[in-house]
């Protein structure tokens, strides 16, 4: 087990920058999250940690150990493939146990650690199997199998369950948790994926065009978006974004609908200023006319989600989305009110998309 | 009912293909046991009384014997030692050296382009000159152009659909680059390889210009069979059948063991 240092990553592929200068430390039993869109560099990110792509500039530290130019074989790091990468000419056991065999270890000492991970990813009844005779999250957890048995420094997991249905992802994404919260082991695992980040992160590094964008608790990332970036793309359903005036009294004014915004949280804000308001449908819900921040709209459609539902309406020509238990009665054309909390508004500069809450 | 008729008519059709397309092997594999009397009729026989006689005459005859014995020499050596090199050869292109592999796979083909007429005439002056003409050896040599550059040009696709995380997990258990390539690349690529050979080994077993050109008296079978049916009015008709039958079973028996060796390999992967 080890803590992960990167130190000014710079990777190109020719005059390409793909990641510029990045800094990132991960202390020991973390498990990290690479999150962000596709082409971001996540992956890339991942792949130089395991030293499957070469490092352009900078200088990546495992355990204290420059690993910058070493081959992958000796970075005692384990790798998971979205890909499932098993080898198909060798059965489970085989697949397994096969970067203890290459090093030597006598079959005596393999043979019970070859049972105890069979048996913790429920393996055991498919050993003598070829890969292709295994369902797609049989796959995986033969993939888990052969990073655990090694027992690396670190786990790297490079999108594991977005070749999975989306069941299956939940089961497995508890299990690597539950596996992590056993082993304890310093994860990277990368995905696109907000819930699984959301879930399974101690800490998620939110990433954009080759560079951190946020970095943070689960927490810290959904209640407090650094950016406009983070906070679009954190969160079901998205969030509403709204241009606003500041006035006297910490109002944002946006035609007729003025949100009173919480000063301590904002105290930067200037009246006249220009503002884009952050609302997220999750943290408004129905109200009576004429309470704080309530905003008057007209109903478009309506999602049932089960225990809730999302409620789309339309608000002086912009869509505005809210989320209530007390969907049911709603339908289309009827005029409703919702409200947000002060405390729960976000709110961005609207050139640069920083955040502008204060501390 | 229509579903009968067609299902009928379809397999009539099947039958006519097979019987087109099988229909001149048998004749010859019927010819290489009649007597000669038997062939000539001018009524198609076919029931007669096989004989051994024509295989007898080809195995007791010298330079029909050594023509088989050269070809399987000649054939084997360039086909394995083209493997030996060529395969190894498209790994590289195929992983290590992409910037300039579409040049050189370019380059390999343009081999292929070449009409063996046009070099079997300076190779001859050539070979005159270094003493190899009409030798086994000098034969070899220029199978080889025709074999490493077939088996890279068949070989290079086969790694390239190999998954590369294949690799890169292999890489991550500590494996050196050409560990990846003996346990993982070649095993998997494998049955795509196992083509690329056989076609190899079909296309210079077949080979009879450049045979013809440069041996005299160390000729392949093409070349020997070539000259059986140049022998005038009396042809031995039984003999050229049954040349032909010992020309077609080394490849087919060939292509059996290496089908079947590759069944076991792909079975036990485990060691």
């Amino acid at each position: 087990m080890a803590n992960i240092s990167c130190t000014d990553i710079v990777k190109s592929y020719g005059a390409y920058p793909v990641i510029e200068g990045m800094n990132l430390s991960i202390p020991d039993h973390e498990f990290v999250v690479f999150l962000g869109p596709s082409g971001c560099g996540k992956s890339t990110m991942l792949r130089m940690v395991a030293g499957l792509e070469d490092v352009t500039g900078g200088r990546i530290e495992i355990g204290g150990t420059d690993v910058t130019d070493l081959p992958p074989g000796e970075r005692g790091v384990a790798m998971v493939f979205q890909s499932y990468a098993l080898y198909p000419h060798m059965s489970v056991a085989d697949n397994i146990t096969f970067g203890l065999r290459r090093q030597g270890i006598p079959k005596s000492e393999i043979a019970p650690r070859l049972e105890q991970v069979a048996e913790m990813l429920g393996l055991a009844p498919y050993l003598d199997r070829r890969p292709k005779n295994l369902s797609g999250g049989q796959q995986q957890r033969v993939a888990m199998a052969r990073a655990m048995i090694k027992t690396p420094k670190v786990f790297l997991f490079d999108e594991p369950l977005s070749n999975l249905d989306a069941k299956l992802r939940e089961k497995l994404r508890t299990e690597i948790r539950k596996m992590h919260l056993q082993l304890k082991t310093t994860t990277i695992f990368v995905t696109h994926d907000q819930l699984e980040a959301m879930t399974i992160a101690d800490r998620i590094v939110l990433m954009r065009d080759g560079k951190i964008e946020q970095m943070g608790t689960p927490d810290e990332i959904f209640e407090r978006p650094a950016s406009r970036f983070v906070a679009d793309f954190i969160g079901t359903p998205a969030m509403n974004f709204l241009h606003a005036t500041m006035e006297e009294g910490h109002v944002a004014r946006a035609g007729g609908i003025a949100i009173t915004l919480d000063p301590e949280a904002f105290p930067s804000l200037k009246p006249g200023q220009k503002v884009e308001l952050g609302l997220r449908p999750a943290s408004m819900d129905l109200c009576e006319p004429g309470v704080e921040n309530a905003v008057t709209g007209t109903v478009v459609l309506v999602e049932n989600m089960g225990a809730e539902g999302q409620v789309i309406t339309e608000v002086e020509g912009e869509e505005m989305s809210f989320v209530t238990q007390r969907f049911r009665r709603l339908s289309q054309n009827d005029t409703v009110h919702f409200a947000i909390r002060r405390d729960k508004v976000h709110v961005f500069d609207p050139n640069t998309g920083q955040s502008l809450r204060g501390v | 009912m229509g579903r009968l008729i067609s299902v009928t008519l379809t397999r009539a059709l099947l039958a006519l293909l097979i019987v087109v397309a099988l229909g001149p092997i048998l004749w010859t594999v019927l010819g290489a046991f009649k007597e000669l009397r038997d062939i000539v009729t001018p009524v198609p026989k076919l029931l007669f009384s096989p004989t051994l006689e024509n295989f007898a005459t080809i195995l007791r005859n010298p330079t029909i014997r050594d023509g088989l014995l050269h070809s399987v020499i000649v054939v084997s050596a360039s086909v394995i030692i083209g493997a030996a090199l060529g395969i190894p050869a498209a790994y590289t292109l195929a992983r290590h050296a992409r910037n300039w592999g579409d040049d050189v796979q370019f380059f390999v083909l343009s081999l292929r382009f070449m009409p063996p007429v046009a070099i079997a005439i300076p190779f001859i002056v050539i070979y005159l000159d270094l003493g190899i003409y009409d030798t086994l050896f000098g034969l070899i040599l220029v199978y080889l152009i025709t074999t490493i550059s077939t088996v890279i040009w068949l070989s290079v696709p086969a790694f390239e659909r190999v998954p590369l995380n294949i690799e890169e997990a292999a890489a991550m258990e500590g494996c050196s680059p050409f560990e990846i390539f003996w346990r993982f690349a070649l095993p998997v690529a494998s049955p795509s390889l196992f083509g690329a050979l056989v076609f190899t080994f079909v296309l210079v077993w077949n080979e009879l210009l450049l045979a013809l050109t440069l041996a005299a008296q160390n000729a392949t079978l093409p070349v020997v069979a070539a000259s059986i049916t140049s022998l005038g009015k009396e042809v031995p008709w039984g003999v050229i059948n049954a040349a032909t039958v010992l020309l077609v079973v080394p490849p087919l028996v060939f292509i059996g063991l290496l089908m079947g060796l590759l069944n076991t390999s792909v079975q036990s992967g485990r060691k």
